[in-house]
């Protein structure tokens, strides 16, 4: 090959290279710096709502496709009578098994109509229908968004307390920042005399940090932080947000090194409140 | 390698055919990804299929096509992730030309050298986009959740190596004689 043209190929290379890399420097920076964060949430949220049915067809079609792989892997070698035998054993545990989920799915529901810490703030109650979509973030998905009252920055709350918040929403779903993510940060009370701290996420499966705890203040493992409710904070006041697992204190230190973990049983989730609240402008 | 036993195209342009079936194959390659590998759930990771779409097209198609595979790939995984917008579309064309760059000299005579590839160039790319989240603030992906993904992430990309690239050698073409690498076994 003549030396001109490999020359002529590299520096195309490199053009291409260079184009795309300036090109997704430019997308993070527009979007980072808010200018273009408009239009990009709009085009993120018209790919969700396009993507939505596909997503409940693949759903629908792949689950009696595996019941039915099942069947058949785990019928061809019985005798007919077993077989029928069998099929109605299995009938009934599922019918079992279906009331007992339908029982859990009603509990899960009724203790989110007793959350005593809601007070009078309207709450849209969704299911969980997908866990974090990156392996970089803490988030679920839920099957209620903006046409049934869901909108951004919502707080979110299970059973037991604080769950996370909206950061994502479309027509048919929205997606939720768990406590647990490294960029949920959360002020909070505790204690008698009403002590404020920060909690802020660790990663999925790790105790939450507790900062900005002065030395020597007071406090009990199996202590239950709540919302501050300060102005212009992101959660209303009094939710169940952790329990203080451990609590250390060196000399030198200034503040307290303490961990807590999620009251929400976060790896658990069917059912959650969104509660239609905003925090003061 | 040259599908159905036809010569490379000597300029090497890509046809609108060619567009079509890249469009098909991040598409199908990102249902999957949203409807069936986002529930495989391990340590709170699950596998990235996404990752190996500029893997694949470095590897088969070289540099370029690489790079530009990758971007696009990474621009349509962004749109389903919380993460920072045009992230991954940075991760996926620096894998891309990455990849392309390093295995071009390869002779592909080995049948596991894809899946060796794919193992270094996802453990790459994780940590290309762990490191690129934490300059642009967010170090918890560095250390919260980089660790996990790599344990999940590189045994599924040996594994799923070879159809992947299978897959989208059907959709990328291969360069034209001067990008010529040695066709052999492998993955070809």
């Amino acid at each position: 090959m003549p030396r001109r043209t490999r020359r002529a190929r590299r520096v195309r290379r490199g053009l291409t290279i260079g184009l795309l890399v300036v090109a997704s420097i430019a997308i993070i920076t527009l979007d980072y710096r808010g200018q273009a964060h408009g239009v990009i949430s709009g085009v993120k949220r018209d790919a969700h709502n396009a993507f939505a049915p596909i997503q409940r067809g693949v759903d629908a079609v792949a689950h009696p496709v595996g019941s039915f792989l099942s069947g058949a892997v785990h019928g061809g070698d019985l005798e007919a009578q077993n077989a029928k035998l069998r099929r109605e054993i299995g009938a009934l545990e599922q019918q079992t098994l279906m009331t007992q989920a339908t029982r859990n799915q009603l509990r899960a529901l009724q203790r989110l109509d007793q959350l005593p810490w809601l007070g009078g703030i309207p709450t849209v109650t969704a299911q969980v229908t997908a866990l974090n979509s990156s392996d970089f973030a803490a988030t679920v998905q839920l099957d209620k968004g903006s046409t049934n009252g869901v909108a951004l920055d919502m707080p979110v709350v299970g059973g037991a307390g604080l769950v996370g918040q909206v950061i994502e929403v479309w027509s048919s779903g929205c997606t939720v920042r768990l406590v647990t993510d490294v960029d949920s940060s959360i002020g909070v009370r505790f204690g008698s005399g009403g002590n404020l701290a920060l909690v802020e996420g660790s990663g999925l499966g790790r105790p939450l940090a507790v900062n900005l705890v002065a030395p020597g203040t007071a406090l009990h493992r199996g202590e239950i932080l709540t919302t501050s409710g300060l102005q212009h904070a992101q959660y209303p006041a009094d939710i169940p947000v952790a329990r203080i697992t451990s609590d250390s204190s060196t000399p030198s230190a200034t503040q307290e090194s303490v961990s807590a973990q999620p009251v929400a049983n976060l790896s658990d989730l069917e059912y959650v409140d969104v509660l239609q609240w905003s925090s003061a402008p | 390698m040259t599908r159905s036993g036809a010569s490379p195209r000597v300029s090497g342009a890509l046809t609108t055919g060619d567009v079509a079936r890249s469009t098909i194959v991040i598409l199908v390659v990102l249902v999957v990804q949203n409807t069936v590998l986002d529930a495989v759930r391990v340590g709170g990771a699950h596998p990235d299929l996404m990752l190996l779409l500029p893997v694949a097209a470095g590897y088969r198609a070289g540099p370029d096509r690489g790079a530009v595979f990758g971007f696009f790939a990474g621009l349509v995984a962004d749109l389903f992730l919380p993460t920072p917008f045009g992230l991954s579309a940075l991760v996926g064309c620096l894998l891309g030309f990455a990849t392309g760059t390093a295995t071009r000299g390869l002779v592909r005579s080995s049948w596991w050298l894809p899946a060796v590839v794919a193992v270094a160039a996802t453990a790459a790319g994780m940590g290309a986009y762990a490191i690129l989240g934490a300059v642009l603030g967010d170090p918890g992906m560095l250390k919260a959740y980089l660790a996990p993904a790599l344990v999940v992430s590189t045994p599924f990309a040996a594994l799923a190596a070879v159809p992947v690239l299978r897959f989208v050698s059907w959709a990328v073409p291969e360069p034209g004689p001067s990008h010529h690498v040695p066709t052999g076994g492998g993955l070809r």
